[in-house]
């Protein structure tokens, strides 16, 4: 890994100031992306576990009992709670499936997971993005004191 | 005189040429954006095929057409994802291809343009000299 780096870092010796430069840039640019993506990941799973403890929280509730539901994001009708036990779980592509209680939490569970790992993929592959751009600043700034001097 | 008429024949020649260019830039870069948006559309189906398949056969499947949850049938519903994936599929492959024709031809016109801002540079050299 050592002797990996070592090698890297000749190879961007060798390269202009203006390689450098540009090299830089694109990897705080890819690692942006890779901030994004995480960002992004983070908030995905935080609804999928809002959206597990309401299943958890619906479990408990026992049939019949009176609910408000939701018409519009500002009108809500008295109601009473159904079959608790089977709930539509949105697949994605328009597909909803009918699946029991059981079933659903398993499925939040499944997807958070998945999420999960994901997630750690990406976190691998962002930090040693940075540390690619960490190092090429790093030799571009030493190349630049190597300029500044003679002149 | 007669360089200054090849001199201004060149450089018309380099405008277009980078004119071509950035044409091609442009469609390699859509190119880039409609494979995004399939790659996409194929993980989503591929997570609703992975989804299906574990149902039981009598599970109730549900899709979503407009304003209406529609019943559909589990073999339907698998038979339409599967169809989507095969499609999106071939549409990937056709970007691919088509991609990377758009990639040689902006190599052999970034060196076109190169050999004429040579021939440019040369003549403008000789130019200097006399």
């Amino acid at each position: 890994m050592a002797s990996r780096g070592a090698g890297v870092g000749l190879e961007m010796e060798k390269m202009s100031l203006e390689q450098l430069r540009a090299l830089k840039e694109q990897a705080d640019l890819e690692f942006n992306l890779f901030q994004d993506s995480l960002n992004n990941i983070r908030t995905a799973t935080a609804r999928l576990e809002i959206a597990s403890t309401a299943l958890h929280d619906l479990s408990l509730r026992p049939q019949g009992k009176k609910m408000l539901v939701p018409l519009t994001a500002s009108l809500y009708v008295p109601g009473s709670l159904d079959d608790a036990d089977k709930v539509l779980v949105d697949v994605g592509t328009g597909y909803f499936i009918e699946k029991t209680m059981v079933e659903g939490k398993e499925y939040c569970e499944r997807k958070i997971n998945l999420l999960k790992s994901n997630y750690d993929q990406l976190l691998e592959v962002a930090t040693k993005k940075k540390s690619i751009a960490d190092e090429t600043g790093a030799i571009l700034q030493a190349k630049l004191k190597q300029v500044a001097p003679i002149q | 005189m007669g360089s200054t008429a090849v001199l201004k024949e060149l450089q018309g020649d380099l405008e277009n040429k980078a004119n071509d260019l950035t044409k091609l830039q442009k469609d390699i870069a859509k190119n880039h954006q409609v494979r995004k948006k399939y790659t996409i559309q194929l993980g989503e189906n591929e997570l609703v095929l992975k989804e299906l398949d574990l149902l039981n056969d009598d599970a109730n499947v549900y899709k979503l057409i407009g304003p209406v949850l529609v019943k559909q049938d589990l073999a339907e519903a698998n038979a339409n994802v599967r169809k989507r994936i095969d499609y999106i599929s071939a549409e990937l492959k056709r970007l691919d291809a088509t991609l990377q024709d758009l990639e040689e031809k902006q190599n052999s016109k970034k060196e076109a343009i190169y050999k004429v801002q040579q021939r440019i540079q040369s003549l403008q050299a000789g130019k200097g000299k006399a």
